[in-house]
């Protein structure tokens, strides 16, 4: 009798930690989706600035060109195109304010000055996603998670590679 | 952009009415996000619940606990922890700010009770590892629920990469730079001056370390006077000071926050000579503000307020002979101290409360997206929520 009462609490505890586990990483696969939906916006963002910026005399043909087909590409990429896309429309921003002419007028730098400031923004935004895929990560590699398979179905949370160089 | 009224839950851990460099910064904080036209509710522990301002609500009588080295005045138990929940359900927030969530406070039972967007201060840098390391495990299912964490320095954000396996978004502290720009030179403490402020019977502060150094000042500079301010007793201090060095020194006590200003516009030099357990230096920006030529020891927080020595000198730390040296050597070029305190105020901008409140507020705006607001995480369990339509239904 004893030994049963005894297993019975032991289950118990079991179920719970394991409800704990789950509430646990589920509250952990919707903070990724939301410093996701987070850097995501901001990365639209920067797209129609660079359209923008595109549209005004500051920029020459060629760099038009460029920005505007890397604007568009980073607006309209699919999941798997998407880094590549990204990291292109840094290097093609990087361009134009490097090379770009220093007389703007008051329209062009109000347009640089919110490119810039959306940038800081996209940095932080960055590095607060890549710090919830991470503590994801660990704790999807645990044992209890793996066994019992209490991530369900949700895929594993992937940082890309633009994230690293982006400006 | 959001342009909305935020409600926004802050959580102080430390007793509101003692002081220190956390209940400051939640109060500029607090009131920072006031004048942004946002409602701010702010739980802290305090011993005289009948003087806090508005916005802050009393969560009990803080007990004073030691830890990391120093006496803490935080609050937890129970009682508290019930008081917290009840702040969280009536609050309706849509944020909670809570500092420093990784020391049994307040702040930590918030982080466990709440869910939804939450943002952290991490404020200290720990020294002791070891004991980071047995809580770090417990920890960290409460900590990975903060939507964003931010640290005010770097030596802070390396604390948590090391011990908590997360990272953080570097914010300085903030001041308000103006109250310190414009202060006016007072005839009483200028010449061959020396600042210190802080409370000066603390040995973290590191008055020894300059008391040592002054006998070899005085032989270069023989009209060299020191003026210390600061809460506690001169009596023990006075004590140790050279006698033939004594009429050199002056405490003033407790100085005002204009009286502040006009120190740093007049001192030839500030000295800032802790020996650590400073994880920022709020003094140092202030001093930098007002425009002081800045000496300071090389521990890691006042080595990069300082930019590595660009926006003030720095020495190494408890070596009184070094700190000598670098005194006599700035006492004696007048330009090179005009380049330093030059240099710092306008470096003592980006701690200005305009620019770090803007900072704070952009994470505060990444981490509401997708936000439903602030919940009780056992309002939420599902066995609770079947009760309470039960209850509903009846």
């Amino acid at each position: 009798m004893k030994t049963a009462l005894l297993v019975i609490l032991i289950i118990l505890i079991c179920l719970w930690y394991l409800s704990f586990l789950a509430t646990r990483l589920d509250r952990l696969h919707h903070r990724v989706e939301t410093s996701w939906a987070n850097l995501d916006g901001l990365l639209q963002r920067r797209a129609a600035i660079a359209l923008e910026i595109t549209r005004s005399d500051f920029s020459d043909p060629a760099s038009t060109l460029l920005l505007t087909s890397a604007a568009y590409q980073a607006r309209e990429a699919s999941v798997q195109d998407r880094s590549a896309s990204e990291s292109a429309l840094s290097a093609a921003l990087a361009l134009l304010i490097v090379d770009g002419p220093i007389h703007a007028t008051a329209s062009e730098s109000a347009l640089l000055d919110e490119l810039a400031a959306l940038t800081t923004k996209i940095k932080i935004a960055i590095a607060i996603h890549t710090d919830s895929v991470s503590s994801t990560q660990l704790v999807r590699k645990k044992l209890a998670i793996r066994l019992f398979r209490l991530a369900g179905t949700a895929p594993l949370p992937v940082t890309y590679e633009f994230e690293s160089d982006a400006l | 952009m959001l342009t909305t009224r935020l409600k926004i839950g802050i959580v102080c851990p430390y007793g509101w009415d003692v002081p220190g460099g956390v209940q400051n910064h939640i109060r500029d904080l607090a009131e920072f996000l006031l004048a942004a036209g946002h409602s701010v509710s702010v739980l802290a522990p305090a011993i005289d619940e009948t003087s806090l301002p508005d916005y802050v609500v009393s969560a009990g009588k803080p007990i004073a606990i030691p830890y990391n080295g120093a006496v803490a005045r935080v609050l937890f138990g129970p009682v508290a922890f019930s008081r917290v929940k009840a702040w969280i359900s009536q609050g309706d927030f849509d944020l909670l700010h809570l500092h420093e969530p990784a020391i049994p406070s307040i702040s930590l039972l918030a982080c466990w009770a709440a869910e939804g967007p939450m943002v952290g201060t991490f404020h200290a840098a720990a020294k002791h590892q070891k004991v980071i390391y047995a809580i770090g495990p417990i920890l960290e299912p409460a900590i990975e629920k903060l939507s964003a964490r931010i640290a005010v320095s770097e030596a802070a954000r390396l604390t948590l990469t090391n011990h908590l396996d997360t990272d953080a978004v570097v914010i300085p502290n903030g001041i308000y730079s103006k109250r310190y720009a414009n202060g006016k030179p007072q005839d009483k403490w200028l010449g061959n001056t020396i600042g210190f402020i802080g409370r000066f019977e603390e040995p973290r502060k590191g008055l020894h370390v300059l008391l040592d150094a002054l006998p070899i000042i005085a032989r270069f500079a023989p009209d060299v006077r020191v003026f210390v301010a600061g809460p506690g007793d001169p009596k023990d201090v006075e004590k140790t000071i050279d006698p033939q060095l004594r009429q050199r020194f002056e405490f003033l006590g407790r100085i005002s926050e204009e009286d502040k200003a006009d120190f740093m516009a007049s001192v030839a030099i500030y000295v800032a000579p802790n020996t650590g357990g400073e994880s920022f230096g709020i003094i140092l920006a202030e001093a930098l503000a007002g425009g002081a030529c800045v000496v300071a020891s090389d521990i890691p927080a006042f080595e990069s307020l300082l930019g590595g020595g660009e926006f003030g000198a720095l020495f190494a730390s408890e070596d009184s002979t070094e700190l000598a040296k670098t005194i006599i050597d700035l006492l004696r070029d007048g330009q090179k101290r005009q380049v330093l305190s030059k240099a710092g105020k306008d470096h003592a901008q980006i701690f200005d409360w305009d620019v770090v409140g803007d900072q704070i507020f952009s994470i505060y705006e990444m981490a509401l997206v997708g936000g439903e607001g602030v919940t009780l995480v056992s309002e939420n369990r599902t066995w609770n929520r079947l009760l309470s339509r039960d209850e509903d239904k009846k």
